[in-house]
C-alpha cells in the first residue's frame, strides 16, 4: 500500500514538475533536457522548435534543386555537344550546291578564269601575262607558268591562238572562304603561220581537258591557288 | 516597422535556397537553349540536302568506276555489278546487251581497271531523286599481250534514285567540240 502511494506521489510529482516545459516542448522523449533549455533560455528554445522540423525538409529541398541544376547542366552541355557534333560533320561543312548562290558564284568565276588562263594569242601576250596575274596566287603562280612554258613557245613560233572554252564545271567543296572545282574544257589552237601543212594538223583539232583547281575567296573574287591535271605520276 | 519584416524573409531564406534556386534556373535555360540549338542542327533541311548530295556522288564515282572495271576472266561478276550499279535505260541496254558484249570481251581478253580521280555533283533534286554528277575517271586496259593503256576520260553521269539508293540511269562522255565523242 504504502509503496503504491509513494508511487503515485512520485508521479504526481513528475507530472507536476514536467507540466510547463511539456506545453512548450511537445515532444516527451526529450523532457529532461527541454525542460532545462526551456527555463534557461526560451528564444532558443523557441528557435530550436522552428529550426528542427524545418532542418530536416531543408537538405532535401536543396538536393533536389541541386540535382535538378546538375542534371540539367549535363543536358545543356550534352545537347550542345550533339549539335556542335552534327555541325562539324564533313557533309554540313561543305556547302557546294547547299549554298546555290555561292555555288554559281564560284562556278562562274572559275570558268571565266580557266577560259583565260589557257587561251593564248600570240599577238597579245600581255593579256596572257596579266590573265596569269590577276587570277592565280600561291603555287599555281608556277604551276601556270610550268603547264604553259611549252605551249606558248609554240605557239609563238607559229603564230598560233590558241582558245580554251570550259564546257562543264562542278563545284567539289566549298569550306568557308575555299573551294575545289572539278572543270572539263575543250582547246583549239589555230595557226596563222608555218605554211598550210601546220594549219591543217591543228585548224578544227579540239583536245578535251580535265583538271582541278583550288581556289580562294580573297577580296570579293575566287583566285585559283592550285591547278591540279591529274598528271600520272 | 521594416525591420523585423526584413529579418523574416532572411531567416527564411537565410539558407542557399535562392542561389541553388537562381543556378537551377539559368541550368534550365541552358538547357532549353541547348536542346534547342541541338534540335534545330539535327532537323537542319540543308543538312538533309547535303547528305543527299554526299550519298550520291559516292554513288555516282563507285557506278562509274564498276562500268569501266571489267575482267575477262570473272565476266559474270563484272556485269552483275554493272547490273546492280545501274537503273532505268541504262540499265536495260546494259542487261539486253551483255551477252554479246561478254562475247566481245571474252575474244579480247582485256581487263580494265578504272580509278576516279575527282567527282563532283552538278545538279541534285532532292525530291525527285535526280542527280548529275561529273566523273574524271583514269581507265588502264591491260589487252591480252600485256602492253597497258591509260585513258582518262571526262564521264558525265545522270543518277536515279531508287529505293533510297542511288543509280546510274545515264552515262557518257563529255562531248569535246561540240561533237559526242562516244
Amino acid at each position: 500500500m504504502s509503496t503504491t502511494r509513494h508511487h503515485i506521489n512520485r508521479q504526481r510529482l513528475r507530472q507536476a514538475r514536467a507540466a510547463r516545459p511539456q506545453a512548450v516542448e511537445a515532444r516527451p522523449g526529450t523532457r529532461g533536457a527541454a525542460v532545462r533549455t526551456a527555463v534557461k533560455a526560451p528564444p532558443s528554445s523557441h528557435r530550436d522548435e522552428e529550426n528542427g522540423p524545418a532542418r530536416s525538409r531543408r537538405p532535401w529541398g536543396l538536393a533536389a534543386l541541386c540535382a535538378l541544376t546538375v542534371l540539367l547542366g549535363a543536358f545543356a552541355g550534352w545537347a550542345h555537344a550533339q549539335a556542335e557534333a552534327l555541325r562539324a560533320e564533313p557533309a554540313r561543312t561543305n556547302t557546294a550546291l547547299t549554298d546555290v548562290a555561292r555555288t554559281s558564284e564560284i562556278k562562274g568565276q572559275v570558268a571565266e578564269a580557266v577560259d583565260r588562263l589557257f587561251s593564248y594569242d600570240h599577238a597579245d601576250p600581255a593579256a596572257f601575262d596579266r590573265a596569269a596575274k590577276d587570277l592565280l596566287t600561291g603555287k599555281a603562280v608556277a604551276q601556270h607558268r610550268e603547264l604553259f612554258a611549252a605551249v606558248r613557245e609554240r605557239a609563238d613560233a607559229r603564230k598560233a591562238v590558241i582558245t580554251t572554252a570550259v564546257t562543264e564545271t562542278a563545284v567539289e567543296r566549298i569550306d568557308g572562304d575555299r573551294a575545289r572545282v572539278l572543270v572539263y574544257a575543250d582547246q583549239s589552237s589555230v595557226a596563222t603561220a608555218g605554211g598550210k601543212a601546220a594549219a591543217q594538223q591543228d585548224d578544227g583539232v579540239y583536245a578535251a581537258a580535265m583538271l582541278a583547281v583550288d581556289t580562294v575567296h580573297r577580296d570579293g573574287r575566287w583566285l585559283i591557288t592550285s591547278l591540279d591535271t591529274f598528271d600520272r605520276t | 516597422m521594416e525591420r523585423p519584416a526584413r529579418r523574416r524573409v532572411p531567416r527564411r531564406l537565410r539558407t542557399p535556397y535562392a542561389p541553388a534556386l537562381a543556378l537551377a534556373l539559368v541550368a534550365g535555360g541552358f538547357a532549353a537553349w541547348a536542346g534547342q540549338d541541338w534540335y534545330g542542327a539535327a532537323h537542319d533541311d540543308r543538312a538533309a540536302y547535303a547528305a543527299q548530295r554526299d550519298r550520291a556522288l559516292a554513288a555516282g564515282e563507285q557506278a562509274v568506276q564498276n562500268l569501266n572495271t571489267l575482267d575477262h576472266r570473272d565476266l559474270d561478276r563484272g556485269l552483275d555489278l554493272w547490273e546492280a550499279s545501274t537503273t532505268g535505260e541504262l540499265h536495260e541496254q546494259l542487261t539486253s546487251g551483255r551477252d554479246g558484249f561478254a562475247d566481245q570481251v571474252k575474244e579480247a581478253r582485256t581487263v580494265s581497271t578504272a580509278r576516279v580521280l575527282s567527282g563532283a555533283v552538278t545538279e541534285l533534286d532532292d525530291r525527285a531523286g535526280r542527280a548529275r554528277v561529273l566523273v574524271a575517271l583514269r581507265v588502264t586496259v591491260r589487252a591480252a599481250d600485256g602492253t597497258r593503256t591509260d585513258k582518262d576520260s571526262r564521264m558525265l553521269g545522270e543518277l536515279t534514285r531508287t529505293d533510297g539508293r542511288w543509280k546510274l540511269s545515264a552515262l557518257g562522255q563529255a562531248p569535246v567540240g561540240g561533237a559526242p565523242a562516244g
